[in-house]
């Protein structure tokens, strides 16, 4: 065990990875150019290829959303709407996926410890409590970690419109880090020539360049100067490839026709966007979207905000199953707290991670189901607690991912992709969380 | 002449020659002790030499002068001696190059042996054979000094690593045109007392000690870092002792805008037990985060001395318990704000208040109270689950904490000691591998138990820790003899080490490792080329934020009042010219802020061009990178700044050149120079005039002419911007 450790040691680990990064041939858009594809069997679980999260990013009140309580003290205005699974109601304001209710399955038993935006958002993406020591990965970079990359020019994950506070790779390292697209109409940054700069100009400039370069390339043919003269000649294919396509919205298929089902919004294109690279071969996808932080007039803003989220989410189960692709793709909804029932002196609730709503579907998942439930009043789990850890670890298994893979970041520290926890009967490392079977049946 | 002391002693001893005679004014008759405890009188002379492979030069009483190296003497004669050691860099640097030289010549003989016995040599296959030839054949090369550096690539590398940016036009054209012998040195002194070594050094202790804006990990982040900030660029800029700093930063107490080096605490405000894992890596290249949960795999930490540690700062809490109600006052104010039409419609408390009155608690105090525990799994028998734990060091001095006004305080003794093995190595470490690109050991942040036989050069080593203490932790004396030296000043290595070189240490420096520059060093140096004086701006906070947290929010009553304040928070940082003027957020240059990354907020956002060049996010200990990606490539071919920001009329560059005097052909100079730091051969030059030939034509007006040639000069810059000899420290 000793000797396994001292060949991983962390400084020739990491020399290892990124020495090995930047000599990789085939690099397209990935941040880093990232080892050969070795592409495992399927899990034991995983009916999905692929999976698409989407982010509630400010704490998405579950009472006003997919845990109602019409009647309840605590209700607020919100009102139920049916979905024709007997006894179950969303929120009025969540029209759409109530008549695709048959196709979701909703987690209302979520809790975590921390009230927190960055604390939980951490503890949601990642499994793991946020340290001051070591960024944990999330799910893109693990399922590339355990299953191999899953295309050969393509980022195995993207993240779309998220904030400087994603874990991202975390201690896999920047090799592995999910592409960051900011606006999803602008696709991948800087990837055509400057305006104004058309081709003839590009060519001369690129000819100035490289005879400029020429004698210091000659003299230093390091390790570094090479890659990066790779990078540059890749970079000039990849201007040139079709990969750069996937990225443009602009060509997608009745793009309008689209923008008018998903709503003219950035949840809306971001989930456009998911669709078209999920399609295309990306692994994992997580689409942000703001403004569920509704310390203030909560009625006048989650009536817009909670149905762009469902008319995005809609279009995509309607879309993903027109391309035959609902069954092989996990896509999840996630949040890190839910909202007090307690409504504030500002017509707003706060903070509540005691429990909270999550959703699936697609993958594997059997929809028309709700797994767990609050109380009454919507302030604690009544049945079948799910922690964050669960909730990963159903969508790894989704994915057909090793829940037991343990794996050591470059300090020699075990982790593994839904959480650990020692079991006292063998003393082994095993996955802290627990995937809902019951989703799967 | 050197005699080993023992002998010597024995010699005198046996001889019984041990009459004093009355020394002269200057000199000074005491008794000298050998580290092993013998004695001798004689009379203090001189040193020659310097740091640990110094001599002493003694007169014995029978006049004869005698020369004990240093290391044989004890420590109190040691003290003695050290206000008469040389600090002269030059002569300090030249023991340097001796210890350089000494290990590349041994190395290389140690290979050429090898190579001649690698034929008759049993048990390698024929195959194994020629494969340890090649490497042999590599290694050796690599132990021969290369070439010291042109007046050229001398001047951009000292640039780049002192002031952490490339010189300027007029810099450079200053220096080249320089005929004085004892160039070099002068501008290492004028460079390390310039603001440029504030921001370079705070580009690189912000990485170091996760310096952001926000500070806190968890929770609130309506934390202002100004004041942190400020402290330790001037702990830079004043030059004050490393140990003073890190001591300053363990055990100060107050709140941050009174006492700003408790941002090291407040870090990681909730989470104590990360707070001293990242002070053994930051402090003492030391991991023991594993032991907070068990034993260390491999190293001699147990999770006992995990806890015993962390009950040295047991007492310290960063968070005030219970304190000022700001709750009542923050509803009074909103109250009075919502009275006078200040808030929406539907909302009654101001979030924005109460989030930075809250922030208000952040206080790093001691309780008197130890809170540190076993924890509740506990599983080892020296001890309880939850049992309470008493500080006590596993390694260097043992400490009575009953001597210190806090435990923190002997925690903070220990960690600066001399005697402390860890602490003083890890400082010329990470300051070598800063210097030289490649550290004596590596990886930095994890220093083995015994460092004879794993660092590359552990004489050197030795001696860098040495001068250290003499230099009394000077780092900007530390890296004034590291630049001075001939191996800093030769031409950066031509090959890779391979990783087997750097994780056995063989590699012996030849000169330095050849660098990508950071994503800091790319900035600045972009800056350098937009703005004539880049060290013009700075960011300033400290002050106002002192202000703005000392109001009593009592006395907050009008709503003018409380807005005022709310205001004056929300600006406490901003750029301020040299003279004191304030900067418009609207000054940009092609449509970018053009100031140096140590003033810009901390980190930037994740899709700048600061990040995607490797700029930490701060949230772990050196988390910055220099590996190349397909973004970086697109935004120097794409992106604005190239494009936009360096061939705007109002970059400094552009400006000099399309209104300055020369002819064309000098402008393609001045620009090789400004970008490279180098001029262009011939052919260059042609090929870059036809590159910056200008179509312009008599309809066009002044300023669509100018345009115009900012483009075509643009092309050039464009094309050096993207070559690998500007992104590379040579």
């Amino acid at each position: 065990m000793k000797e396994l450790f001292n060949q991983l040691d962390p400084f020739s680990r990491r020399q290892f990875v990124l020495r090995a990064a930047q000599t990789a041939l085939g690099v397209s858009i990935l941040p880093i150019g990232a080892a050969s594809i070795v592409r495992a069997a399927g899990g034991a679980g995983g009916k999905a290829k692929r999976g698409i999260l989407l982010y509630m990013s400010g704490g998405m009140s579950h009472m006003d959303t997919f845990d109602p309580k019409p009647g309840a003290e605590t209700a607020g205005k919100t009102q139920g709407i049916d979905t024709g699974v007997a006894g179950v109601q969303l929120a009025e304001f969540l029209p759409e996926l109530a008549k695709r209710f048959k196709d979701i399955a909703v987690i209302r038993s979520m809790n975590q410890k921390t009230g927190d935006h960055r604390g939980g958002s951490y503890w949601v993406r990642t499994s793991y409590e946020k340290r001051a020591t070591i960024v944990h990965p999330t799910m893109g970079p693990w399922a590339q970690t355990l299953l191999g990359k899953a295309h050969d020019t393509l980022p195995d994950s993207v993240v779309i419109g998220g904030g400087g506070e994603h874990p991202g790779s975390g201690f896999f390292g920047p090799a592995l880090s999910p592409l960051p697209i900011g606006d999803p109409d602008r696709g991948v940054q800087n990837s055509h020539p400057y305006q104004g700069v058309g081709t003839d100009l590009f060519e001369k400039r690129m000819d100035l360049m490289n005879t400029f370069d020429q004698s210091f390339r000659r003299k230093f043919q390091t390790d570094e100067v090479k890659a990066y003269t790779q990078f540059y000649d890749e970079t000039l294919k990849l201007m040139k490839s079709k990969d750069l396509d996937t990225f443009d919205l602009s060509k997608e298929k009745d793009y309008q026709q689209k923008v008018e089902r998903y709503g003219n919004t950035r949840i809306g294109k971001g989930a456009i966007l998911a669709k078209r690279l999920v399609s295309a071969g990306v692994r994992f996808v997580e689409v942000v979207s703001g403004g569920w932080d509704m310390h203030n007039d909560l009625w006048g803003e989650i009536p817009s905000t909670a149905g762009e989220m469902d008319k995005a989410i809609s279009a995509l189960i309607d879309d993903l199953k027109a391309e035959g692709l609902f069954e092989e793709t996990i896509i999840a909804v996630a949040t890190e707290f839910g909202r007090t029932p307690i409504i504030n002196a500002n017509a707003g609730r706060d903070h509540h991670p005691r429990v909270f709503s999550t959703m699936l579907a697609g993958g594997g998942i059997v929809g028309g189901q709700v797994y767990g439930a609050s109380d009454e009043k919507g302030i604690a789990v009544k049945e079948d607690i799910c922690n964050p850890q669960d909730f990963n670890a159903t969508i790894a298994y989704a994915l057909g991912l090793d829940l037991n893979k343990v794996i050591y970041s470059p300090s020699g520290r075990p982790f593994l992709v839904a959480g650990h926890t020692r079991d006292p009967k063998t003393d082994q490392i095993v996955s802290a969380g627990k995937p809902i079977m019951q989703l799967f049946s | 002449m050197k005699i080993r002391f023992t002998r010597l002693f024995l010699a005198l001893l046996s001889t019984g020659a041990l009459i004093l005679t009355a020394g002269s004014a200057w000199a000074e008759v005491r008794t000298w002790t050998s580290s092993d405890g013998r004695t001798v009188q004689a009379e203090f002379i001189g040193t020659s030499g310097a740091g640990t492979n110094a001599t002493v030069k003694l007169k014995l009483s029978d006049g004869k002068i005698a020369e004990y190296p240093i290391s044989k003497l004890s420590e109190q004669d040691r003290i003695f001696v050290k206000g008469n050691l040389p600090t002269d860099p030059a002569a300090l640097a030249e023991e340097i190059d001796t210890l350089v030289m000494n290990k590349l010549k041994e190395s290389y003989y140690g290979l050429q042996a090898e190579l001649a016995a690698l034929p008759t040599k049993e048990g390698l296959t024929p195959d194994e054979k020629a494969n340890r030839k090649m490497e042999i054949d590599r290694e050796m090369q690599m132990c021969v000094p290369n070439p010291t550096t042109s007046d050229n690539q001398f001047l951009r590398r000292i640039y780049l690593d002192v002031v952490g940016r490339i010189p300027t036009y007029d810099e450079a054209d200053a220096f080249l045109n320089d005929r004085s012998p004892n160039k070099r040195a002068v501008l290492i002194d004028k460079l390390l007392n310039s603001e440029g070594f504030v921001m370079r050094m705070y580009n690189y202790y912000s990485d170091l000690l996760r310096i952001r804006d926000g500070l806190v990990m968890m929770g609130n982040d309506s934390l202002k870092v100004d004041s942190y900030m400020e402290w330790v660029k001037d702990c830079v800029r004043t030059d004050k002792p490393l140990n003073t700093m890190v001591k300053e930063m363990l055990t100060a107490t107050g709140k941050l805008w009174d006492s700003p080096a408790t941002g090291f605490m407040v870090t990681d405000d909730g989470m104590p037990l990360c707070n001293l894992s990242n002070t053994f890596t930051v402090f003492m290249g030391t991991e023991i985060t594993c032991a907070q949960c068990h034993d260390h795999p491999f190293e001699e930490v147990y999770q006992m001395d995990f806890y015993k540690m962390a009950a040295f700062m047991g007492e310290t809490v960063t968070r005030a318990r219970g304190g000022d109600n700001y709750r009542n006052e923050v509803d009074r104010m909103s109250q009075i704000l919502k009275a006078a039409g200040k808030l929406p419609p539907k909302v009654n408390q101001d979030n924005a208040l109460s989030r930075w009155f809250g922030s208000n608690r952040t206080d790093v105090l001691d309780t008197n109270e130890n809170t540190v525990r076993l924890p509740h799994d506990y599983k080892y028998d020296d001890g309880e689950p939850n049992m309470k734990i008493e500080p006590a060091t596993y390694f260097g001095d043992k400490m009575d904490v009953t001597k210190y006004k806090t435990p923190r305080e002997a925690f903070a003794d220990w960690v600066i000691s001399p005697n402390n093995p860890r602490f003083t190595v890890n400082v010329v470490n990470r300051f070598w591998k800063l210097a030289f690109g490649l550290a004596q050991i590596e990886p930095v942040d994890n220093l083995p138990g015994h460092l004879d036989g794993q660092a590359e050069n552990y004489q050197l080593l030795t001696f860098l820790e040495e001068m250290m203490k003499d230099l009394n932790y000077s780092v900007k004396g530390f890296f004034r003899v590291i630049y001075n030296t001939n191996t800093y000043q030769r031409e950066a290595e031509t090959m890779t080490p391979s990783l087997t070189q750097v994780d056995t240490g063989t590699y012996h420096f030849p000169g330095p490792v050849l660098r990508r520059m950071s994503a800091e060093q790319i900035w600045d140096s972009l800056v350098a080329l937009t703005t004539a004086d880049p060290e013009s701006v700075t960011r300033k906070g400290a002050d106002r934020y002192k202000e703005v947290m000392d109001v009593a929010p009592a006395s907050l009553t009008t709503a003018d009042q409380i807005e005022k304040w709310k205001k004056e928070w929300t600006s406490v940082s901003r750029l301020v010219r040299n003279g004191g003027e304030e900067v418009s957020k609207d000054e940009r240059v092609g449509g970018q802020q053009m100031f140096r990354a140590s003033e810009l907020r901390q980190p930037m956002p994740p899709d700048h061009f600061l990040r995607m060049f490797g700029q930490s996010d701060k949230q772990l200990i050196e988390n910055q990178f220099t590996t190349g990606s397909s973004p970086q490539v697109m935004a120097l071919l794409n992106g604005e700044i190239t494009n936009k920001v360096l061939t705007s009329p109002d970059a400094y560059l552009i400006k000099e050149i399309a209104y300055g005097k020369g002819s064309k052909r000098d402008n393609i100079d001045k620009i090789f120079l400004s970008v490279l730091t180098r001029y262009p051969t011939s052919e260059e030059k042609t090929i870059a005039q036809s590159g910056m030939r200008a179509k312009t034509n008599r309809d066009m007006n002044e300023q669509q002419k100018m345009e115009v040639e900012a483009q075509a000069i643009g092309n050039v810059i464009w094309a050096l911007v993207n070559a690998r000899e500007f992104m590379f420290v040579q």
